[in-house]
C-alpha cells in the first residue's frame, strides 16, 4: 500500500493522514499519544460515534453466527476432538492422566477454537454482504478522509495532526523516536548517578568543614546546598539543574559547577576528537591492508602491534613517552600547556592508541568477511580489477560496522580521558571529576559524569541517524515497518 | 610442488618455528640493547652473558626452522633426524626462553595429543615457578615455609617429568590406558599448587579412560587442538596459569614482609641478585611486590568479570527468551547503564562508597553488565529458534529449564570468549584506578599502586615505573591472545 502511495504523484494530505493513522493505531503507545494530543477532537467524534453505533449491522451478524454455531454443537465436537488428542499424547509419553487437568485444558482449547471460528465466519458473512466491522478507529479513519472534517478539526487537533505527519515520513519518525529514547536514557543516567551519590555514606559537610565543625555549621552547610531536603526533591532539583545548565556551586571552593565544566570540556573534547582522527587515519588503511593480505607476515605484524596497543595501560604508555621523549630526548614537553601545540601530541597519541588498535582489528575482520561474500566474487567474475572491487564494492560495506564501533569507543575514550589527563597534567573534565571525588563534591561529579554521558548519547544518535541514510538495509527495513 | 607448498602451510611445526625465531630474535636484540650502558659507554657483563646464551639458541632456532622447511619441501614431512634435534633445543630452558622450549617439545613429538601439550606446559609452569621462587635464595632471609614448599614443588616437578614421559608414550588420540587413573588422580592433587595445566591433564586423562562416548572425546580434542595450534593463545594461557600459580605458591615461598615492610637501609637499590628488580623509596623489594601484586590483579580481574557475566548473562537470557515486553524493559534499563562509560561509572561509585578492593570490584562489575547482557541476549535469540528447543518444549519442559538447561549451555561460547577478552580490560582498569588513587588501598602491593610510586621516580629510577607496567601489559596481552585463540577455536566466523 505504501509503495502505491509513493507511486502516485498527486496524493492528497487526507490520504496520507488516513493511511498513517491506520498504521499508528496498531501500536499501543502511539494510540494513546493520538488520543491525548487530539483530545478535543476525539471527545466530539466519540459522541457522534456512540450515537451512530446503534444501527450497527456487524454485531447482529455476529450474534446470528454465534447462535447457529452453538446450535450445531460445534463446541462439543471440538471438545471431543481435543480430548482424544490429549489422551493420545499422554499415552505416547507414558504420562499419568489427570482427568481434571485434562478437562480444564480441553475446555480452554475448545473455547479458543470457538472464538476463532466465530470471528472467521462472521467476517466471511459480513464480507459477502459488503459490511465492514465498525470500530472507533475505523470510524475516525473514515472521517479523516473527508476534507470538511479536516478543516473543522484542524485547529483543535493540530498536535495530533503534527504527530501523524511526523510519523508519515520514516526518516523523521526514526530521528524523533531515537531522540526521545536518548532523552529517556539521559534522564535515567541522571537518576542513576544521583542515586549512587545520594547513597554515599560520606558526609561532605564534615569533610569540608573539618572535624571541629559545630552542629550548626554542618546544618547551615547542608541547608545551603540543599542536602537537608528529601531524596525526591533533591533529585528533582538535580534534574532541573542539569536541564538548565545550573548546577549550583561546588562544595569546596564555591565555584559555579556548570561554568567550570564548560571551561574544562573543550580541551577534553579536542584531545578526544584528535585521537579519533588519528585512529581513523592510521587504523583503517592498516586494517584494509591486513585484510587484503591476510595471514601474511605484514598482517601478523600489524595485528600483533594492534594487540599490544590494546593491552598497554594508558598511564604507563604516557609515562614511557614522557621518559623517552621529554626526559631523555627532550623533543616534546612533558606537561600540556594551551600555548604550545607540541604539547598536545603525546596526550593525543596516548589516548588514541587503544582506539586505533581496536578500529584496525575491527576493520580487518569486517573486510575479511566482506571479501569472502558472494557478491565480491560476482564483481571479480564481471572482470573488475582488484582495486575497483576493493574500492567500489568492499570498503563501503565494510565501513558500516566500523562506524558503530567508532561511536561506541568514542564514549569509552571520553570516559578514559581521566587517566591520560592526570598523567599529562591537563585540566580537562576527567581530571576535574577525579579531583572532586575525594570530598565527594556531589554536584561536580554528577555534572561531569552526566554531561559526558549526554555527549556520548548525542554522538551515538548522530551515528544512528547517519546509518539510516547510508545503510540501504536499514533504510528498507525502516520503510517496511 | 603444489602439495609441498601446502605442506609448509599445513605444518604446525613450521608456523611455530617461524614465530619462535622471530620472537626469540626480538628478545635477543632487547637484551643486546640493554647490555650496553650508552651514557658511560661500558658493557654490563651479566646482561651480555645472558644475551650470548639467547643469541646461541636463537641461531640454533633459525637453523632448525630452515631444516624443517627443507624437509617439508623435499619429502613433505619432517624427518625424524630433524625431530631429534629438538632435544638439543630443550636445553634453552636454562635461559628461560619459553618460546624455544615450547617449540622444541612440539618438534620432538610427531603425534601431539592434547594431553602431551598439557603435560609439556604443566612441566614448564612448574619449572618457572621453581625458578622464580628460588630467586629468594639470594636474599638475606627467606620465609619460614620456604624450604618445605620448595621440596614439595621439586617433588611435584619430578612427578610431572615422569607423567610427561608416560603421557608421550602411552596416551593415544582416542584413549588412555586404564592404569593411568592413578596418575590422573595424583595430578588433580598437584593442581592445588595452582597449576591448572595439571588439572586439565588430569581431567583429560580421566575423560579418555572412563568415557566411551567418542564424540565427546573428539570434541574435547578438536577444541584443544585448535587452541594449542595457536602459539600465541597457548602461551597466553601459559602465562596466565603461571601468574595464577605464582600467586598461590608465593604465599609459601615469598615473604610478605619483604613487599610491605619499610627497610630504610636499602632505599632505591639498583637491580641485583638480592633485589632482582631493585627496591622502591621505602626499601621494599620490587620483585616481591610485583609477585604479590599478581594475585590482586587476577582476583579483581576474575571477580569483576565473573559477576557481570552471571548477572548480565541471566538478564540477557531472560530478555532474549521472553516476550517483546520483557525484552524491552530489561534492555532499556540496561541502556541507561550502557550510556555511562565503564570507568566513569566506576569513578562515581568509588567516589560515593570509598576506595577499596571490594568497592572496586563492584564498581567495575556494574559497568560491564550491559555488554554481557547484550551478547547473551543475541545468542539466546539465535539458539531459541533451534529444533532442540522446540523438542524440549514439546516434551513439556518448563520455561526455566528450557532456558538454563538447553539454551544457556549452548550459547556460552561467545560469553567465554568475551569474558576472556574483557578480563584484560578489567586488569587495566584496576591498575588505572589505583594509579589515580581510586582503586586498591595504597598500602597493598598492587601493580597500579607500585606504578604510582614509580612515576614519581621516573627521571632517576625509571625501572620502578617500567617493570610493573611490563607486568600489566604481559598479563593483559596474555588474556587478549587467549581470547583471540578461544574465539578462533569456538567459531572462526564469530567476532
Amino acid at each position: 500500500m505504501g509503495v502505491n502511495k509513493e507511486a502516485t504523484p498527486y496524493f492528497r494530505l487526507s490520504d496520507v493522514l488516513q493511511y498513517t493513522f491506520g498504521k499508528m493505531e496498531r501500536r499501543p503507545t502511539y494510540k494513546y499519544w493520538l488520543l491525548i494530543l487530539g483530545l478535543p477532537v476525539h471527545l466530539i467524534v466519540c459522541l457522534f460515534y456512540l450515537s451512530k453505533r446503534g444501527d450497527n449491522t456487524y454485531s447482529s451478524i455476529y450474534e446470528e453466527v454465534r447462535a447457529s454455531l452453538t446450535a450445531s454443537g460445534y463446541k462439543e465436537a471440538s471438545m471431543l476432538d481435543f480430548k482424544e488428542q490429549l489422551l493420545r499424547k499422554h499415552s505416547f509419553f507414558n504420562k499419568k492422566v489427570n482427568e481434571l487437568e485434562i478437562d480444564r485444558q480441553v475446555k480452554e482449547l475448545a473455547e479458543e477454537q470457538f472464538t476463532k471460528t466465530l470471528t472467521k465466519k462472521t467476517n466471511q458473512v459480513a464480507d459477502q454482504k459488503g459490511i465492514q466491522q465498525v470500530t472507533y478507529s475505523t470510524y475516525f479513519q473514515s472521517l479523516l478522509g473527508k476534507p470538511l472534517f479536516l478543516l473543522a478539526s484542524f485547529i483543535p487537533g493540530i498536535f495530533m495532526y503534527l504527530l501523524i505527519l511526523l510519523f508519515s515520513n520514516p526518516y523523521i519518525k526514526f530521528i524523533v523516536e531515537r531522540l526521545i529514547m536518548s532523552i529517556f536514557v539521559i534522564a535515567g543516567v541522571a537518576v542513576l548517578v544521583f542515586t549512587i551519590l545520594y547513597l554515599s555514606p560520606f558526609d561532605p559537610a564534615a569533610n569540608i568543614l573539618g572535624e571541629a565543625a559545630t552542629k550548626e555549621q554542618i546544618a547551615s552547610f547542608n541547608q545551603l546546598h540543599g542536602l537537608d531536603l528529601s531524596y525526591f526533591s533533591q533529585l528533582w532539583n538535580a534534574l532541573i539543574g542539569i536541564a538548565t545548565f545550573d548546577l549550583g556551586a561546588s562544595y569546596a571552593g564555591n565555584e559555579d559547577v556548570a561554568a567550570s565544566i564548560a571551561n574544562k570540556f573543550p580541551i577534553t573534547l579536542t584531545i578526544a576528537v584528535l585521537s579519533l582522527l588519528m585512529a581513523i587515519v592510521i587504523a583503517i588503511p592498516v586494517g584494509i591492508i591486513s585484510a587484503t593480505r591476510s595471514n601474511s607476515f605484514l598482517d601478523y605484524s600489524f595485528m600483533f602491534i594492534a594487540l599490544i596497543g590494546l593491552s598497554i595501560p594508558n598511564f604507563w604508555q604516557g609515562l614511557l613517552f614522557i621518559l623517552n621523549f621529554s626526559i631523555k630526548l627532550q623533543w616534546l614537553p612533558a606537561t600540556y600547556s594551551p600555548q604550545n601545540w607540541l604539547s598536545i601530541i603525546m596526550p593525543v597519541v596516548v589516548l588514541g592508541t587503544a582506539l586505533t588498535a581496536s578500529v584496525a582489528r575491527m576493520t580487518r575482520s569486517s573486510m575479511l568477511e566482506i571479501i569472502n561474500e558472494d557478491y565480491i566474487i560476482t564483481a571479480k567474475a564481471k572482470g573488475l580489477n582488484r582495486l575497483q572491487v576493493l574500492w567500489k564494492h568492499a570498503i563501503g560495506n565494510a565501513m558500516i560496522p566500523i562506524i558503530t564501533v567508532i561511536g561506541l569507543l568514542f564514549g569509552g575514550m571520553l570516559g578514559g580521558a581521566a587517566v591520560t589527563e592526570k598523567v599529562f597534567n591537563i585540566s580537562g573534565i576527567g581530571s576535574y571529576i577525579v579531583d572532586k571525588q575525594f570530598i565527594p563534591d556531589i554536584p561536580a561529579i554528577m555534572g561531569g559524569v552526566i554531561y559526558i554521558a549526554i555527549t556520548i548519547s548525542l554522538v551515538n544518535v548522530l551515528i544512528d541517524i547517519l546509518y539510516a541514510f547510508f545503510d540501504p538495509r536499514i533504510r528498507s527495513k525502516m520503510k517496511q515497518s | 610442488m603444489l602439495t609441498k607448498k601446502y605442506a609448509l602451510k599445513l605444518s604446525r611445526e613450521y608456523t611455530q618455528a617461524n614465530f619462535t625465531w622471530i620472537i626469540s630474535l626480538i628478545l635477543t636484540s632487547v637484551l643486546l640493547l640493554n647490555s650496553f650502558n650508552f651514557e658511560k659507554g661500558e658493557l654490563k657483563g651479566s646482561v651480555f652473558s645472558i644475551f650470548t646464551a639467547y643469541a646461541m639458541f636463537t641461531i640454533f632456532q633459525m637453523i632448525l626452522t630452515l631444516m624443517v622447511k627443507r624437509d617439508l619441501l623435499t619429502i613433505g614431512e619432517i624427518r625424524s633426524s630433524t625431530r631429534k634435534l629438538g632435544y638439543v633445543q630443550l636445553f634453552s630452558i636454562v635461559t628461560g626462553n619459553v618460546f624455544t622450549v615450547a617449540f622444541a617439545f612440539n618438534l620432538i613429538k610427531k603425534q601431539k595429543t592434547p594431553e602431551y601439550m598439557f603435560a609439556v606446559y604443566m612441566l614448564l609452569t612448574q619449572v618457572f615457578i621453581i625458578a622464580i621462587s628460588s630467586l629468594n635464595l639470594f636474599k638475606s632471609y627467606v620465609a619460614d615455609t620456604f624450604l618445605a614448599a620448595m621440596i614439595i614443588l621439586l617433588g611435584v616437578m619430578i612427578f610431572q617429568v615422569v607423567t610427561l614421559i608416560l603421557t608421550a608414550k602411552y596416551v593415544e588420540e582416542e584413549s588412555a590406558p586404564a592404569w593411568m587413573m592413578i596418575v590422573a588422580i595424583f595430578l588433580l592433587f598437584t593442581a592445588l599448587t595452582g597449576n591448572i595445566f595439571a588439572l586439565l591433564l588430569g581431567y583429560s586423562l580421566i575423560l579418555k579412560i572412563r568415557s566411551h562416548d567418542q564424540s565427546r572425546i573428539l570434541k574435547w580434542n578438536t577444541i584443544w587442538e585448535k587452541i594449542t595450534r595457536n602459539s600465541t593463545a597457548i602461551l597466553g594461557l601459559f602465562f596466565i596459569i603461571l601468574m595464577f600459580s605464582v600467586s598461590i605458591c608465593s604465599a609459601f615461598t615469598f615473604d610478605y614482609d619483604m613487599a610491605v615492610e619499610n627497610d630504610y637501609g636499602a632505599i632505591l637499590q639498583k637491580p641485583s641478585l638480592a633485589y632482582p628488580f631493585g627496591t622502591d623509596n621505602f626499601g621494599r623489594d620490587l620483585f616481591s611486590r610485583i609477585i604479590f601484586g599478581a594475585r590482586i590483579s587476577l582476583l579483581v580481574g576474575f571477580a569483576s568479570t565473573a559477576i557481570p557475566v552471571v548477572i548480565g548473562g541471566f538478564l540477557g537470557a531472560l530478555a532474549g527468551y521472553y516476550s517483546q515486553r520483557t525484552d524491552n524493559i530489561i534492555m532499556r534499563l540496561l541502556d541507561v547503564l550502557y550510556a555511562v562509560p565503564g570507568i566513569l561509572l566506576a569513578i562515581a561509585i568509588i567516589a560515593a562508597f570509598g576506595a577499596n578492593t571490594t568497592n572496586l570490584i563492584l564498581a567495575l562489575s556494574v559497568g560491564s553488565i550491559p555488554t554481557y547482557a547484550r551478547t547473551m541476549r543475541a545468542n539466546v535469540m539465535m539458539v531459541s529458534n533451534y529444533e532442540f528447543v522446540d523438542s524440549a518444549r514439546a516434551l513439556g519442559s518448563s520455561d526455566f529449564s528450557i532456558i538454563f538447561r538447553q539454551i544457556v549451555p549452548n550459547s556460552l561460547a561467545p560469553m567465554i570468549v568475551k569474558a576472556t577478552l574483557t578480563i584484560g580490560g578489567a586488569v587495566i582498569a584496576t591498575s588505572s584506578l589505583s594509579f589515580l588513587g581510586l582503586g586498591v588501598e595504597p598500602h597493598i602491593p598492587e601493580w597500579g599502586n607500585i606504578l604510582k610510586i614509580g612515576s614519581t621516580y621516573l627521571e632517576s629510577h625509571s625501572y620502578l615505573a617500567i617493570i610493573p607496567g611490563l607486568a600489566i601489559i604481559l598479563l593483559v596481552l596474555s588474556f587478549n591472545f587467549l581470547g583471540d585463540g578461544l574465539r578462533d577455536a569456538f567459531d572462526p566466523r564469530m567476532d
